[in-house]
C-alpha cells in the first residue's frame, strides 16, 4: 500500500512540467515559432498591404486589394489551374501504378531487390537533375519525338512539346509520374506486407478468386496508407515548383505557369510582394481545403 | 491432368510477371541510361537527329567530366551541399526528436494545439513563404550564406520529422520504461537520452535519410538565398550552369548531373533498408 502510494506521488511530481520539461520543449517549439509560424503571420499581413522591401519604405495597408488582382488575374488563374491539372493527374496516375508495381514485385521471388533499386532510382534523383532530363527528350529533336516518328510510327512532324501549354503540361506530368512510381511502390510494399496472411488464407477457404481478394483484403486493409499516400501527394502536387522552372520556366507567355512559380515570377521579377503573399495564401487555402476534403472522404468510406 | 494444367497456367503467370515488371523497369531505367551515355557523348554531337541511342563505345569519353571538373567548382558546389545535409540533419534531428519525445509523452499546457499547429505547418507550401523568411534572412545576415539554407531547410523539414518520430516513439515505446527511469531518479532528460533516441534510432534513422536528400533536390528557396559563385548547393549550380550555357551544351550538363547523382547512389545503396523503414513507418497504421 504504501509503495504504491509512494509511487503515485511520485509518477505525480514526474508529470508536473517543470523547468526540465520546458528545457526539453521550448528551443525547438521557439525555433518553429521563429522560423515558420512568425513568417506565416507576416506573410497573412502582408497580403493586406503594399508590401515594399526595404527600410526606408513604407507599406500601405490596401485592405482586399492584392486578393482582388489576383483573383483578377488571367495568369494567376491558368496558374492555379493549371495545378489543379497536375494534380489531378498525377496524384492518382502514380498511386495506381505504384500499386500495381508493387503487387507485381511482392510476388516476385528472385531479383526483387534489383527491380526495387531500378524502379526507386528516380526518386532519389535530384528533381533538378530529373527535369533538366526531361527537357532533353522533350526537345524537339529529342528522344521523345524519336520514338513516336521513328520508331513507333505514330506521327509524321515533330511536336515541339515544350512550347505550347497543354503539351508541356504533358511532359511535366509525364515527369511527375515517372519520378513519383517508386515513392509509391515503396510504401504500398511495406503496407502490403503487413496485411496479416490469415486474412487470405481466410478469403481461400471461402472460395473468393484473385480479384475478389484483392478488392476484398488487401485494398481494404492498406486504406490507411493509401489516405497518407493521398494525402502527401496533393500536397507535394501543390508543392511543385523545379520541374515547371527548369522544363519551361513557365512560358511560352505565362501559359505553363503552376502556382508556385507563378509566385516566384511575382516575388522575384516583378517584385510585388503583397500580390504573391495574397497568392500564397490562396494556395495555403486550397491545400487545406483539399486536405480536409481527402480525409473526409476517405474516412466516410470507412463508416460505409 | 487438371492439377498439371493448374500448374502451368501458373509458370505462364509467373513468367508474364517477370515481364511486364521487366518492361515498367525498362521505362524507368531509359531515361537515366540516356543521360549517361549523352554525358559520355561529344557535347557537340547531343544535338544531332535521329538521336544516337546505342553509339558505339569508339564515341564514348570522359571529356565532358573534364571540363565540368576543370572549369566548373564542381567539388566545392559538392561539399556545400553535403555541409548544408549534415547540419540540417543534425539540427532537425535535435530538435524533432525534443518536440516529439514532449507531444508524446510531456505535460504541456495546451500540448494538443500545439501539435496541430505545428501539423498544419506542413499544408503551407515551404516556397510561399518565400517573401517574410527572405526578410527575416536579411535581417539575420543569413542571405549569400550557407546558415540561410540550413536553418530554414531545418524549419522547414521539423514538421514532418516531428509527426513521423512522435507516431514511433508512440507506438514502440512503452510508458511503463520512462517510469522505470523515474523510479529510479531519473530525469526527463535521463528518458530522452537512455530511452527515447536508442529505442527510436530506426525511425531517426528514416528520418534523416529523407532530411539529407533535402538538400540535393531543393531549387527555389537556395537560389534566392545563395547569389555568389562559391557557396552554391549543387541544384542551384547546375541549374545556373544551363542557363549560362545558352541551354544547350548539354553534353556538360549530364556530365555534371551524373556526377551529382554518384554520391545520392552511394548514400541509398548503403543504407537501403532504413528508406523503407522510415517511409512505411508513418503509412501504415495512417
Amino acid at each position: 500500500m504504501m509503495k504504491s502510494a509512494m509511487k503515485l506521488e511520485k509518477r505525480k511530481r514526474f508529470n508536473r512540467a517543470d523547468w526540465r520539461t520546458w528545457t526539453i520543449f521550448l528551443p525547438g517549439m521557439l525555433f518553429v515559432m521563429l522560423f515558420t509560424i512568425y513568417p506565416i503571420l507576416k506573410m497573412f499581413i502582408m497580403s493586406f498591404f503594399d508590401w515594399k522591401i526595404g527600410f526606408q519604405q513604407t507599406s500601405l495597408f490596401i485592405g482586399l486589394k492584392n486578393y482582388v488582382d489576383v483573383l483578377s488575374d488571367p495568369i494567376a488563374i491558368r496558374a492555379i489551374i493549371n495545378t489543379f491539372v497536375y494534380a489531378l493527374v498525377t496524384v492518382p496516375l502514380q498511386m495506381i501504378i505504384g500499386l500495381a508495381v508493387a503487387l507485381l514485385i511482392n510476388g516476385i521471388k528472385k531479383f526483387g531487390l534489383f527491380f526495387r533499386l531500378g524502379y526507386y532510382l528516380p526518386v532519389i534523383t535530384s528533381w533538378v537533375v530529373v527535369a533538366l532530363l526531361f527537357r532533353y527528350i522533350f526537345a524537339n529533336t529529342g528522344l521523345m519525338n524519336y520514338f513516336l516518328i521513328d520508331v513507333l510510327h505514330l506521327m509524321e512532324e515533330p511536336i515541339s512539346w515544350l512550347s505550347s501549354r497543354w503539351s508541356a503540361l504533358i511532359s511535366a506530368m509525364l515527369l511527375g509520374v515517372w519520378k513519383g512510381i517508386g515513392w509509391n511502390m515503396v510504401i504500398f510494399l511495406a503496407a502490403l506486407q503487413a496485411v496479416p496472411l490469415n486474412l487470405y488464407e481466410a478469403a481461400d477457404i471461402d472460395g473468393a478468386s484473385k480479384t475478389q481478394k484483392f478488392f476484398y483484403v488487401t485494398l481494404p486493409s492498406i486504406k490507411g496508407t493509401i489516405t497518407f499516400a493521398l494525402v502527401m501527394l496533393a500536397i507535394g502536387a501543390f508543392n511543385t515548383y523545379t520541374p515547371i522552372a527548369i522544363l519551361t520556366g513557365g512560358n511560352p507567355m505565362h501559359q505553363t505557369e503552376v502556382v508556385l512559380t507563378w509566385m516566384y515570377f511575382q516575388t522575384f521579377d516583378a517584385l510585388n510582394m503583397g500580390y504573391s503573399a495574397a497568392l500564397s495564401m490562396i494556395v495555403t487555402g486550397i491545400i487545406m481545403l483539399v486536405t480536409v476534403l481527402l480525409f473526409g472522404l476517405t474516412n466516410r468510406k470507412k463508416v460505409a | 491432368m487438371k492439377k498439371d494444367n493448374y500448374r502451368r497456367k501458373k509458370t505462364w503467370f509467373e513468367i508474364f510477371r517477370y515481364f511486364i515488371t521487366l518492361i515498367g523497369l525498362l521505362v524507368m531505367i531509359i531515361p537515366m541510361y540516356y543521360m549517361v551515355i549523352s554525358a559520355l557523348k561529344d557535347n557537340a554531337t547531343t544535338f544531332i537527329y535521329p538521336p544516337d541511342f546505342f553509339p558505339s563505345f569508339s564515341v564514348l569519353d570522359f571529356k565532358n567530366f573534364i571540363y565540368i571538373l576543370k572549369n566548373v567548382l564542381f567539388l566545392k558546389y559538392l561539399l556545400n551541399t553535403l555541409f548544408v545535409a549534415i547540419i540540417t540533419v543534425l539540427l532537425s534531428t535535435l530538435i524533432s526528436t525534443l518536440l516529439a519525445y514532449s507531444f508524446a509523452r510531456l505535460n504541456i499546457p495546451g500540448k494538443k494545439i500545439l501539435f496541430a499547429i505545428i501539423i498544419s505547418v506542413m499544408l503551407v507550401p515551404g516556397l510561399a513563404l518565400i517573401v517574410p523568411q527572405f526578410e527575416l534572412a536579411s535581417m539575420f545576415k543569413l542571405t549569400n550564406n550557407l546558415w540561410g539554407v540550413i536553418l530554414f531547410y531545418t524549419a522547414w523539414v521539423i514538421p514532418f520529422s516531428t509527426f513521423l518520430l512522435k507516431g514511433y516513439i508512440e507506438d514502440n515505446i512503452s510508458k511503463e520504461l520512462d517510469e522505470s527511469i523515474f523510479m529510479d531518479g531519473g530525469s526527463v532528460f535521463t528518458v530522452y537520452r537512455h530511452i527515447i533516441i536508442p529505442i527510436a534510432s530506426p525511425s531517426i534513422a528514416a528520418v534523416s535519410i529523407l532530411n539529407f536528400l533535402f538538400p540535393f533536390e531543393e531549387l527555389g528557396w537556395s537560389q534566392a538565398i545563395l547569389k555568389s559563385d562559391g557557396i552554391r548547393t549543387l541544384p542551384v549550380a547546375i541549374s545556373m550552369f544551363f542557363r549560362a550555357h545558352s541551354q544547350t551544351d548539354w553534353g556538360y550538363v549530364f556530365a555534371m548531373t551524373t556526377m551529382a547523382m554518384i554520391p545520392v547512389i552511394i548514400f541509398y545503396l548503403l543504407l537501403q533498408k532504413y528508406f523503407v523503414t522510415g517511409l512505411s513507418s508513418g503509412s501504415i497504421k495512417g
